[in-house]
């Protein structure tokens, strides 16, 4: 009945199921384990950045750089990417009524490459920060972080290939066949779309990678100029798997909210098929627009123009979903638990993050923004402020499923309160600090430049209290699964509507027969 | 959903397994918090091959770099880290007298290889540095330890310095403060050149022409190469000998059934870019 404890096993029992909610349970743990640590590391940063010229608390260039790179490979590779396979695992097979995932052995191999992954990550620690560009990560960068980091992502860049087969697979062919593909629940749809956007996208990243390490170990000079090569090849190839992977780890939260905000407005949704027209029209857009991460190297004009104009199309998709969730919501009794309150939260910030993309891609304004903070805040408002917020409220829907158990809706609250609050003072600041002309990724700034001195001081306090919010989070996640007040296993948020549930799953101990 | 369902009691998660993965998660980030601060200096070590090929350091084969140019001449020195027994002086190689802290003289190119003994009862490390006073910055790749991991007593290791500029250079022992207490010895370094070294000077063209003829050829079974005739045979290989200034012509011509590319080094063994470049391959 309940997902994590359907008949009480053991741990280990648990780590090497092949069952599609076991698997999910483990990504779903190892995304917010790598959540918490890759947070400390960026309340670290912020800290040290509040306090110009002393060194407090990062006392080198080099560690500080480390830091961010961790920092960023972390949230985005172990924290974004498991967290949605998580929850893609547990919902996807109960939406397309299939008992499990298409291969569930696979699906295990492609959760236990993220815990290898993630250790050569952390224990390299490499400085080469999260693009790792050439040069810098061909000749400088030292080693054995750097090829530690590139094995690293290699292994997580083939795990979110399998799970990507093992997605498309499930939807596409294991469907219950009286269920059409277009009633498929908008969730799992974000899963196909972002499944099919990860098989195009990442060979090219894989590649890259592979070019990366035979340029550092001398035997080839594909992105070292003094071996004759391109350092702005390995930007293409960078980009053309990391502007779709955007849509990658944005997708599934805006799947989660597809999931949250019917339910939690006691309505119907408003449209199934703009959702289904949104999603795909951004999966197909995705791959139109990766050159607006490099207006400033010198591209030609009409290149410029023609990835402005991908660019800018991503904004009418984006505005389907906006539009989709308000008209959901119009009229509804809209009950505010945590749940709907994050993913509330999440609509709101991804509004003013696709603002300030909009800025963004506009390239004359790309030149003045262009590797400030300005391009720091608007990544972060969408990472944080739509995509984590859509994974928080998830993972709120979620426990009283997982774990029998309610969490604490008091804690929730100051949660949601502190996260909105500390998200809009980081990264709305961080925006204006690239508007005064701070660099991102720089260890130090002059303490003569007030300006900057007070902005980073306002985002560093934000930051703090965007941390605190997950010190209330991770103490009612450990306090609830514990001793929280025991879950109505019918109706936990007290919705009374007669949706499915995600307790459904069909018996999770069916592998045990073999 | 089924009624049914509710005939089973739900089972709900408990503290006691709460702790079980807790101890689990925090005890992966426990081993590997060990892991890595136990290694801390591994991770970030070493610069990969094509940095160091960039710096000279190794050819792209992964050979070690090509010998210091002509004329550079290897000195090998030996010296020991030596205190005196109140600790108030420390020198190499002996406290007082002609061998205290020898001063080394070489010129530009030549490798100096230092034999350092940590023969004191201090930490002690040893480098080379072109700054006049204070325990560095030392020259890249010739220390001998450092001062947070320095040589134990009686430890030894082996440095090597090729100075490419002329001037004066030190070798200190790098720990903070025995520079001063007179751990310092100098290193003369004199405009390469000297008497073995070829002139640099230009030679001026004397207007003289030569013309000579060369064809590439190869035995019937493939397995000797050679110059106009094979090994044996009249026409060999031949010398030629033309003065300096002389501009040098060679027609070539390939009469084997292989592919050839014809070229002009000064020395096979030791090829020098910049003898090189001042010869004009025609092909």
């Amino acid at each position: 009945m309940v997902l994590e404890l359907r008949k009480p096993r053991p741990v280990w029992q648990i780590m090497f199921s092949t069952h599609h909610t076991d698997v999910a349970l483990l990504y779903t743990i190892t995304g917010l384990a790598f959540l918490f640590m890759a947070g400390v590391l960026a309340l670290m940063i912020r800290t040290h950045l509040f306090f110009p010229g002393q060194g407090i608390l990062i006392s080198d260039p080099a560690t500080f750089n480390r830091i961010f790179t961790v920092h960023g490979l972390t949230m985005l590779f172990l924290f974004a990417l498991p967290f949605a396979a998580g929850i893609g695992n547990y919902l996807v097979p109960i939406m397309v009524r299939y008992k499990d995932m298409a291969y569930p052995k696979l699906n295990a191999v492609a959760f236990w490459m993220n815990p290898i992954g993630g250790a050569l990550l952390w224990l390299g620690f490499s400085d080469t920060s999260w693009v790792s560009y050439a040069p810098y990560s061909v000749i400088r960068a030292p080693g054995p972080a750097a090829d530690m980091m590139i094995f690293g992502l290699k292994i997580l860049g083939i795990s979110s290939i399998l799970s990507s087969i093992n997605f498309v697979v499930t939807i596409l062919k294991c469907k219950h066949p009286d269920l059409p593909l277009r009633q498929v629940p908008l969730f799992a749809w974000s899963i196909l779309t972002v499944s099919l956007m990860t098989l195009v996208a990442m060979p090219s990243y894989a590649a890259s990678l592979i070019m990366l390490l035979t340029d550092r170990l001398g035997v080839s000079g594909f992105f070292n100029p003094s071996a004759g090569g391109d350092p702005i090849a390995y930007l293409h190839l960078f980009w053309f798997t990391f502007h779709p992977e955007v849509y990658i780890f944005l997708l599934p939260a805006i799947g989660m909210m597809y999931e949250l905000i019917p339910r939690f407005s006691r309505k119907p949704l408003f449209s199934q098929a703009s959702g289904i027209f949104a999603f795909v029209m951004l999966g197909l857009i995705g791959f139109a627009s990766w050159g607006h991460h490099m207006y400033s190297t010198g591209m030609d004009f009409t290149t410029k123009v023609v990835f402005m104009i991908g660019t800018l199309a991503a904004v009418p998709a984006s505005g389907m979903h906006v539009f989709n969730f308000l008209a959901t919501m119009w009229g509804g009794r809209i009950r505010f638990a945590a749940p709907m309150k994050f993913a509330v939260g999440g609509i709101a910030l991804f509004f003013s993050a696709g603002a300030g993309g909009v800025l963004n891609s506009a390239m004359p304004l790309d030149f003045i923004t262009h590797g400030t903070y300005w391009v720091v805040g608007h990544m972060h408002l969408f990472l944080t402020g739509t995509i984590a917020f859509g994974f928080v409220a998830m993972a709120y829907y979620m426990f009283p499923f997982i774990t029998g158990r309610m969490y604490s809706e008091k804690l929730a609250n100051i949660h949601f309160v502190g996260m909105m609050w500390g998200t809009v003072q980081v990264f709305f600041t961080q925006h204006l600090l690239g508007l005064e002309g701070m660099a991102r990724r720089i260890y130090d700034y002059p303490a003569e430049y007030t300006s900057w001195v007070e902005l980073n001081q306002i985002a560093t306090v934000g930051a703090w209290i965007l941390g605190g919010s997950f010190v209330f989070f991770l103490a009612n996640l450990i306090y609830s699964v514990a001793k929280g007040k025991e879950a109505n296993m019918d109706d936990p948020f007290g919705l009374g509507g007669k949706y499915y549930y995600p307790y459904q799953a069909k018996n999770p101990t069916h592998h045990t027969g073999y | 959903m089924s009624h049914n369902e509710h005939e089973e009691p739900i089972p709900r998660t408990s503290p006691r397994r709460l702790a079980k993965m807790l101890a689990i998660i925090i005890g992966i980030q426990v081993v590997g918090a060990v892991i890595f601060f136990t290694h801390y200096d591994y991770w970030n070590s070493y610069l990969p091959m094509a940095g160091k090929i960039q710096e000279g350091l190794i050819t792209p084969g992964g050979q070690p770099p090509p010998p210091p140019p002509p004329g550079g001449k290897t000195i090998n020195v030996s010296l020991k880290f030596v205190e005196s027994s109140d600790f108030k002086t420390y020198a190499f190689n002996a406290i007082s007298g002609p061998d205290n802290n020898p001063e080394i003289h070489a010129n530009a190119g030549d490798k100096l290889v230092f034999d350092v003994t940590n023969g004191g009862k201090s930490f002690h490390a040893f480098a080379v540095t072109d700054s006049k006073e204070g325990p560095g910055p030392a020259i890249e790749g010739t220390t001998i330890g450092t001062a947070d991991n320095p040589m134990k007593p009686g430890a030894s290791g082996q440095a090597t310095f090729v100075p490419s500029q002329p001037g004066e250079y030190y070798y200190i022992c790098a720990v903070p403060g025995h520079r001063e207490l007179g751990m310092e010895g100098k290193i003369e370094v004199a405009p390469s050149g000297g008497a073995e070294q070829p002139s640099s000077a230009e030679v001026k063209p004397t207007g003289n022409k030569v013309e000579f003829t060369l064809s590439f050829v190869m035995s019937s079974d493939f397995k000797q190469y050679a110059f106009n005739a094979l090994p044996g045979q009249t026409g060999h290989n031949p010398d030629i000998k033309v003065k300096s200034g002389d501009t040098v012509t060679i027609h070539i011509k390939n009469d084997s059934k292989s592919f050839h590319s014809f070229g002009v080094v000064v020395d096979p063994d030791n090829s020098s870019a910049t003898q090189q470049s001042r010869v004009q391959t025609i092909h």
